[in-house]
């Protein structure tokens, strides 16, 4: 959206370097000029990085157990001990908040793989086919796109758990390993598949336009020409040109995935207690809202500070990577 | 053009029909059987309840199998009897509690559409005007800000500055009608997540419109700004943002759910939260049915509206 926030003056003054024939810059340096320029994205950027560093390491510099309780100090303010307070059992606010990192994390993560591999299939083989294969697909995915992705998210979720449960428990009588019965992850697994499935839809349409367009290109004719194989285009042609859009959608991806997962918990259908996630930790907080307020400012606040760092790094991304742009 | 709109409805259709089969299946072998949990909370139970339970999936009609129950279903749906509420309000009929609920939303909704778009459609015309400028910078940064941060983070936190830091207003709960003060925040904060739509769109719409010729004709005759923006741009702008309302219905319905949760509006986004917390079937099929109506009722709208506006689509 802000490509022009980006775009170097007209009247800039060209350094000779660039003139001279030996120097030249790839797609990528090129990107990477653009996005330095841009400094909300590399805000955002830096955030992000922050914020998946503290997923990874966040659980072992955490100063307590996240499910460490102590009731003497329920509600506990800013202290030195616990620096972000405590909440309605006495557990430190900031060593949830750093779980809730990873818990984001992992659904942000699990979350844009399973929909890529899923979109990047279904789209190739969409746009490679075309035809009735072609239409099915897309109708589908239309279909998928036009439903609220929430009201979606919840039906898949709250209806995939019971018989996910069943099926274990079956498993469990059969073989008697305990390794069933254990379902605290299982919230991690439905919330990874119903996001993964509305999802998907966005980056196998993507996928499917750049197949079509790259494919409809002159250099891909010239490759064809000289006798290329289809697999040779593919790997050296369409998949290196697609890739700007593809990062762009990613990142997108992640941003969302990070969003739905604090939504769905924030409802009560995402992440359950004890495990420890952002919008499940608000949603708490929340009713208390009057006499405690200050535990609902640091899921609030984290919340809002890493989906809005995802936007501007996707919005940088998108500006510095797409070489189509306000030509 | 009719055989255009015709196919287009057949696709909504067909459309509907496939989403309401996967809910009714998924709810089916998905949802846990909701006379067990309707009255018996725990593991122990006798065979006279068993004869009880009998009894009670005859009269819901849940001993059938699963594709006559669908037929079923479809039919009482398509005759206004949508079932009737298993546990969020026993034996009240769906139709009724969702005649009740929705029309709150619906409110919410429309107050909070008209306000989205005369600020959006301002907004992204000041926007284009001042194309590269720093005006334009500020307002499309402010935009991608607001379209970053979740409507659930927006709610608490105008309630922590609004009610306890300011004090200007008083701890809004429940739903009192569209013109009470109550009903402020709740309208704001979902404008405010349609505004980044409708900007945008606005916006390059605007962007677009400007460089035309007939715009460069209007101005070199002499017309003032005013009017040219209101007589010659307006109308060819306008058309591609109403092209949004599927989207902006999308932000609707997405946030009734969760600004009904905070400040505990009995609308519909409460009634599929509570719905789906109680294993409800009938009020989660109401629901979506529902959702999907409307999603599919916008998109229709908007490809009957286009070419209306916009004559060069009509001559395709």
């Amino acid at each position: 959206m802000s490509a022009e926030t980006a775009s170097p003056k007209r009247s800039r003054v060209i350094d000779d370097k660039s003139l001279s024939l030996e120097y030249h810059r790839s797609l990528w340096q090129d990107g990477a000029r653009r996005f330095r320029r841009n400094w909300l994205a590399v805000g955002g950027l830096f955030v992000v990085i922050a914020f998946l560093i503290l997923a990874l390491v966040g659980p072992h510099i955490a100063p307590y157990d996240f499910l460490e309780q102590n009731i003497a100090n329920a509600f506990g303010g800013f202290t030195v001990e616990h620096p972000l307070g405590a909440d309605d059992l006495g557990r430190d606010v900031l060593s949830r908040m750093l779980h809730g990192a990873r818990t984001a994390a992992l659904v942000a993560f699990s979350t844009t793989a399973i929909s890529l591999v899923i979109g990047v299939l279904l789209g190739t083989w969409s746009g490679i086919r075309g035809g009735r294969t072609d239409q099915f697909l897309m109708w589908i995915s239309d279909l998928i796109q036009a439903m609220p992705g929430l009201l979606l998210v919840i039906l898949i979720n709250t209806t995939l758990r019971r018989p996910i449960i069943n099926w274990f428990d079956q498993l469990y009588e059969q073989t008697k390993n305990p390794f069933y019965l254990n379902t605290l992850w299982l919230d991690y697994v439905l919330v990874f598949s119903a996001l993964a499935l509305i999802a998907w839809p966005g980056l196998a349409r993507l996928i499917r336009g750049q197949v079509l367009s790259i494919n409809e290109e002159d250099y891909v004719l010239a490759a064809r020409a000289l006798g290329a194989s289809e697999w040779h285009i593919m790997l050296r042609h369409v998949i290196p040109n697609a890739l700007g859009p593809l990062v762009v959608a990613v990142t997108a991806s992640m941003g969302g995935a990070v969003t739905f997962e604090a939504t769905l918990s924030f409802l009560g259908i995402g992440v359950q207690p004890p495990n420890a996630s952002w919008g499940s930790m608000l949603n708490e907080s929340l009713r208390l809202w009057q006499v405690f307020p200050h535990l609902v400012l640091s899921p609030a606040v984290t919340i809002g500070v890493i989906t809005v760092a995802f936007v501007f790094l996707g919005d940088g991304l998108n500006d510095a990577l797409d070489p189509r742009r306000n030509s | 053009m009719a055989s255009f709109l015709l196919i287009r409805l057949l696709r909504w259709s067909v459309g509907l029909l496939l989403i309401l089969f996967v809910t009714y299946a998924m709810m089916y072998y998905g949802a846990g059987d909701p006379i067990r949990m309707m009255f018996i909370q725990g593991e122990d139970f006798d065979s006279e309840d068993e004869v009880v339970m009998l009894a009670l999936r005859k009269k819901y009609g849940l001993d059938e199998p699963f594709i006559v129950q669908f037929g079923n279903y479809l039919n009482k749906l398509v005759q206004g009897d949508w079932g009737r509420s298993i546990r969020l309000q026993v034996d009240r009929p769906v139709l009724e509690i969702v005649k009740f609920r929705l029309p709150i939303s619906m409110q919410l909704g429309f107050a909070a559409t008209v306000i989205g778009a005369v600020v959006g459609i301002g907004l992204g015309v000041i926007a284009a005007l001042y194309h590269n400028r720093w005006l334009d910078r500020l307002i499309i940064s402010t935009v991608l800000f607001i379209n970053g941060i979740p409507i659930f983070v927006v709610g608490p936190m105008l309630l922590l500055l609004l009610v306890l830091q300011l004090g200007l207003i008083d701890v809004p709960y429940g739903w009192s009608g569209l013109f009470h003060i109550d009903a402020a925040l709740p309208v704001a904060v979902i404008s405010i997540s349609i505004l980044p739509i409708i900007v945008r769109q606005t916006r390059s719409a605007m962007l677009e419109i400007k460089s035309q010729l007939y715009v460069r004709t209007a101005r070199a005759k002499g017309v003032p700004e005013f009017w040219i923006i209101m007589r010659h741009m307006m109308r060819p702008m306008l058309t591609p943002v109403v092209t949004t309302l599927g989207l902006v219905m999308i932000s609707l319905i997405n946030g009734s759910l969760i600004v009904e949760l905070i400040f505990n509006i009995p609308g519909f986004g409460l009634l599929t939260i509570e719905g789906i917390k109680k294993v409800d079937y009938p009020i989660i099929m109401a629901v979506a049915v529902v959702g999907t109506l409307i999603i599919f009722i916008s998109n229709f709208l908007v490809d009957i509206i286009y070419p209306i506006l916009d004559p060069r689509v009509r001559a395709k």
